[in-house]
């Protein structure tokens, strides 16, 4: 099967997102052939050069996402060295004639029209018909550019035109616009210029042809990332059919709402305002809408991306969720040791150390600990961490450890010592990774903010027991095989450790539990397997149809079956799942409203819901819903239950 | 403290406070009525600049509020509890957030190296002309051979860096053509002359003053080109519609343009009456105001219009030269009657005015666009 994989600022260069991701998914299926179209972020990233590629990649297309001003004469950088490469640059755009411009003038003015009315919130709940009819707009006139672009040639020059601005400026101040569009000024209808010019460089390119080395030759496009990366791919499935799968670990939209908040070092040229801000979200956001509706199956690599996607507009069906691999060999010595190479007493946190990860709450939690327990040590391990605000934070965590907890020492003889460590990863103390996690029989993660814990998964990997917070994926990851208490309550966290340092029985069970599940759900290979098998059933059920052809090139007619065009059935019985999962959602949905305010319960049955459609989370479910597993009597739920409502109290 | 900047809100956070005797009931810590209230006032900047509900979801999510926090909120989902916080916002905020944004397009003030880099090129010609009119016979030679090479130099270092900058690399004919021009000031009307007068039958002097004046000239191009950028930011900060940002662009071109051209030609009679000049060199004024309309025109990424024009201007100027001395050919002594009546002063008048309206009416069509505005030519000039 002939993959096109799609990244933006990833795969073949040495610096990027998601690199590692994508080449163990390259290497891993091998009996596959691949094609890399990848578009760059930065210079710098195109000089960094690609790593190094397996026989089965066969083609690396490449163009620069970056380029502000010229287009042209700059083929041929960061090549990498390697000859089956070629670099595309979507910069240098045609001037138009004025027919062509009419045309383009149109498709723009419906794709202002489109981003200017109604806000994206609105997908999916609200106004179904007005939304689906915007979302429609939307994609005809992305289509219709991309037409465009594909007969005349790049639209680089025409997106920054004063044609754009100003059939951006009639449709802000068309009737029906937004108020946020409505107070569009000058300076930002040329942010919005500017911005979605640079969105849509994707549209400029020459990759889609239908012969040798086009997007229209392979069966499969598989993009590595939402947003621009899967714009490619839209417009393969537009032109040739080809299906898409999507598979998001970040989603893009929720990334693009967070940079526009941070500070916009990058913005283009006129400060962007608040109304240039809500036209370029519309404009994402429809695009994430276009791309979920579009793509034949969405892979989230955790629940809270799925919550997004569902948020976005992609339906339940073709969500499958599909945890990011990790490599679990170096830790395989380690976990099945077991618990015993372990110092009996001691707690460990492994990470970098930064202020989302409240080191401050987890002294103030072990100094209860040691309470209980005055024997227990502590050993926060550190990653080599960068930037001044981080290491302000180390020294103030050390001077906070030095103050709760003197040092100490066996006898009057012996030279004391604090029984808080700081370490660094790769000091004496702690040359890797595993044997720092060897080292210590309770793994601590006492995050605020937490995406998807990698160090979580390691200790699981390590068959260490843990005590986390519940932030982000936490609860999802560990499932039930680990220690869950809220966040930013240092109270529960000791009673959780103590509870776990007391008892070594049930620590062993607990990393037992935990290193089956990791073990089952993230690795490498399940990762591979997975999308082994999305691979296949997309190919199955939505082949591309291509016309067969003899070899004088004519077309020969009845060479399909009429059967291939019969829609085929999807495995796991959409029909039955499908139907009934939503339908059983309305439900629940109608009697929370009947019955008031929602409580945390019932978002929790919403979650299991959820779980349903997705034949991969057969172990899913929160923490707090119980035991499963080996865990069969601990009061996991006990204590985070008492906790919360404390917390609410 | 033991909350981290990223404060997310506990009711009532659990601390190290009730360590000393866990089974006593502690005092409840009584949270506002409206718990969201509290939520709203802790991130009312992410609310307040948030342009829909996910950028707030989102907000909240990277500050740690989780479904389950949100469930203290009375809500399913941290969704629903930024849909609410959105609608709450005091709505007579938003105006003001929307308008403060985008009202401050800050060009930045340039490096004072880069306005002593504006002076360089009329060092160098300064210095040129200076060491020509102090030499004699050879001396003279040899400051020419050298200064010429060194001033263009200079401009090669100078026009980078300043806000004449060409935006997308500058056009190999333009080039060409406006060294051309410059070649023809400084020799063209004594050619002209000459050849009117049946000659040349010696080497005639070159217009140093003409020379001098136009490499003086650069500096307040540089600062018109500054002013112009300067002036649209503005307008384009304070428009609200393009049309509101053309009619204010045009007249502050037209102003630019005509102090520009009263800087040309005050600069030119002075150093036409420091060379001696009967009569002031309006050719090289207007050759002034011509160059600097094309560099304009390329600093804002129109290239074609302003290669043609120069183009054509060398072309006038070389048919009128090529056409007096086609002249001498038997038969066509009514090639020479064109630049005869004129005379030879009159040729670059004639030929930059021309070329000087064409691309002001250019300029004052594609330089009014906001589009031609959009990347910064004069920001770091």
């Amino acid at each position: 099967m002939r993959i096109g994989l799609l990244t933006e600022g990833g795969y073949p260069y040495v610096t990027g997102e998601a690199r590692l991701w994508c080449d163990r998914l390259v290497r891993g299926l091998g009996q596959h052939a691949f094609e890399v179209f990848a578009l760059t972020r930065s210079a710098e990233q195109e000089q960094q050069g690609w790593t190094e590629l397996p026989p089965q990649v066969h083609r690396v297309r490449t163009a620069p996402l970056w380029n502000a001003d010229d287009g042209s004469g700059r083929g041929g950088s960061g090549r990498g060295g390697h000859g089956r490469g070629g670099h595309d640059s979507p910069g240098g755009g045609v001037r138009y004639g004025r027919r062509q411009r009419r045309r383009f003038a149109a498709h723009y003015g419906e794709l202002a029209a489109a981003i200017s009315t109604g806000a994206v919130g609105a997908v999916g709940d609200g106004s179904a018909s007005a939304s689906a009819e915007v979302a429609d707009r939307f994609a005809n006139a992305l289509y219709g550019l991309a037409e465009l672009a594909r007969d005349e040639g790049g639209l680089a020059l025409a997106l920054r035109s004063e044609t754009a601005v100003r059939a951006l400026e009639r449709a802000c101040r068309a009737p029906g616009a937004t108020r946020a569009a409505h107070d569009a000024r000058v300076p930002d209808l040329l942010a919005v210029a500017a911005q979605v010019e640079q969105a849509l460089r994707p549209l400029s390119l020459d990759w889609y042809e239908d012969e040798e080395g086009g997007l229209g030759s392979v069966d499969l496009c598989h993009a590595a990332s939402g947003g621009c990366a899967a714009l490619p791919g839209l417009l393969a499935r537009h032109f040739f059919g080809v299906p898409l799968l999507v598979t998001e670990y970040g989603v893009q939209l929720r990334a693009h709402y967070l940079a526009g908040a941070g500070a916009r070092a990058d913005a283009p040229a006129p400060a962007a305002g608040a109304s240039a801000r809500a036209l370029v979200a519309a404009f994402h956001g429809r695009l994430a809408g276009e791309v979920y509706r579009q793509a034949a199956l969405i892979t989230p690599g955790n629940t809270h991306a799925r919550r997004w996607q569902e948020k976005c507009g992609a339906e339940r069906a073709k969500l499958r969720t599909v945890y990011p691999g990790m490599a679990a060999g170096r830790f395989a010595e380690v976990g099945e040791a077991g618990a015993d190479q372990a110092d009996p007493g001691t707690l460990l946190w492994v990470g970098r150390i930064e202020p989302a990860k409240d080191l401050v709450g987890l002294l103030h939690a072990f100094a209860e600990v040691r309470k209980e327990e005055p024997n227990a040590r502590l050993r926060i391990v550190g990653a080599p961490a960068h930037g001044e605000e981080c290491d302000l934070y180390l020294a103030h965590c050390r001077a906070l450890a030095a103050q709760l907890f003197p040092d100490e020492a066996d006898g009057v003889h012996a030279v004391g010592d604090n029984p808080v460590s700081f370490e660094e990863l790769g000091g004496p103390e702690a040359p890797e990774l595993a044997d720092a996690y060897a080292a210590g029989s309770v793994v601590v993660l006492s995050s605020v903010v937490e995406g998807f814990p990698v160090g979580l998964v390691e200790a699981m990997f390590c068959g260490r027991a843990t005590v986390s917070t519940d932030a982000g994926a936490v609860v999802e990851v560990i499932g039930g095989t680990g220690l869950v208490v809220p966040p930013r309550n240092p109270k529960a966290l000791a009673d959780a450790c103590v509870a776990l340092l007391r008892d070594p029985e049930r620590r062993e069970r607990l990393g037992a539990a935990a290193r089956a599940r990791a073990l089952e759900l993230f690795t490498v290979e399940q990762n591979i397997a997975a999308f082994h098998a999305l691979y296949l059933e997309i190919v199955s059920h939505c082949p591309v149809r291509r016309d067969v052809v003899d070899e004088d090139g004519d077309p020969l007619p009845f060479a399909n079956p009429a059967e291939t065009h019969v829609a085929g059935r999807w495995s796991t019985a959409p029909g039955t799942d499908g139907a009934a999962g939503p339908r059983f959602g309305q439900w629940l949905a109608a009697r929370k409203g009947a019955r008031g305010g929602p409580s945390w319960a019932s978002a929790e049955t919403g979650a299991e819901t959820g779980a349903e459609t997705g034949p991969e989370e057969v172990t899913e479910g929160g923490a707090e819903k119980g035991p499963e597993g080996a865990e069969g009597t601990a009061p996991v739920g006990a204590v985070a239950a008492a906790a919360v409502s404390e917390g609410e109290a | 403290m033991s909350n981290s900047p990223t404060g997310v809100g506990d009711a009532a956070p659990e601390g190290a406070a009730g360590a000393s005797a866990p089974p006593r009931r502690k005092p409840v810590r009584r949270g506002p009525v409206d718990p969201v209230k509290a939520l709203l006032h802790r991130h009312r900047e992410l609310c307040a600049r948030a342009v829909d509900p996910l950028e707030i979801a989102a907000g909240l999510e990277a500050h740690g509020v989780t479904d389950r926090t949100a469930a203290r909120y009375r809500h399913r989902d941290v969704f629903s509890l930024a849909e609410e916080m959105y609608a709450r916002v005091p709505r007579d905020e938003r105006p003001s957030a929307v308008h403060a944004a985008p009202a401050a397009p800050a060009v930045r003030r340039p490096p004072r190296a880069h306005t002593l880099l504006a002076l360089l090129p009329p060092a160098v010609g300064g210095a040129t002309v200076a060491a020509y009119e102090l030499t004699s016979g050879h001396g003279r030679l040899a400051a020419l051979l050298v200064g010429g090479p060194a001033l263009a130099v200079a401009l090669r270092i100078a026009l980078p860096r300043g806000p004449l900058r060409a935006r997308g690399g500058a056009v190999p004919g333009t080039r060409a053509w406006s060294v051309f021009l410059l070649l023809y000031a400084l020799f063209g009307d004594g050619l002209l002359s000459a050849a009117l007068a049946g000659g040349p039958d010696a080497p005639w002097p070159p217009d140093t003053g003409a020379l001098l004046g136009l490499a003086l000239a650069y500096a307040p191009a540089v600062w018109c080109a500054r002013l112009f950028a300067v002036g649209a930011r503005r307008r384009l900060g304070q428009s609200r519609g393009l049309e509101e940002f053309a009619a204010g662009a045009r007249p502050l071109l037209l102003a630019v343009v005509a102090l520009y051209a009263a800087f040309a030609v005050g600069l030119l009679v002075l150093t036409g009456r420091l060379g001696g000049q009967a009569q002031p060199a309006f050719g090289a004024a207007l050759l002034a105001v011509l160059l600097l309309l094309a560099r304009l025109l390329t600093a804002y990424g129109f290239r074609v219009v302003p290669g043609v024009v120069l183009g054509g201007v060398c072309a006038l100027e070389g048919f009128a030269v090529a056409a007096v001395f086609g002249a001498r050919l038997p038969g066509c002594g009514w090639l020479a009657v064109p630049v005869e009546t004129v005379g030879a002063g009159a040729v670059p008048v004639f030929a930059c005015g021309a070329g000087a309206v064409v691309l002001l009416v250019a300029a004052a069509r594609r330089l009014t666009r906001a589009s031609a505005h959009a990347g910064v030519p004069g920001e770091t000039g």
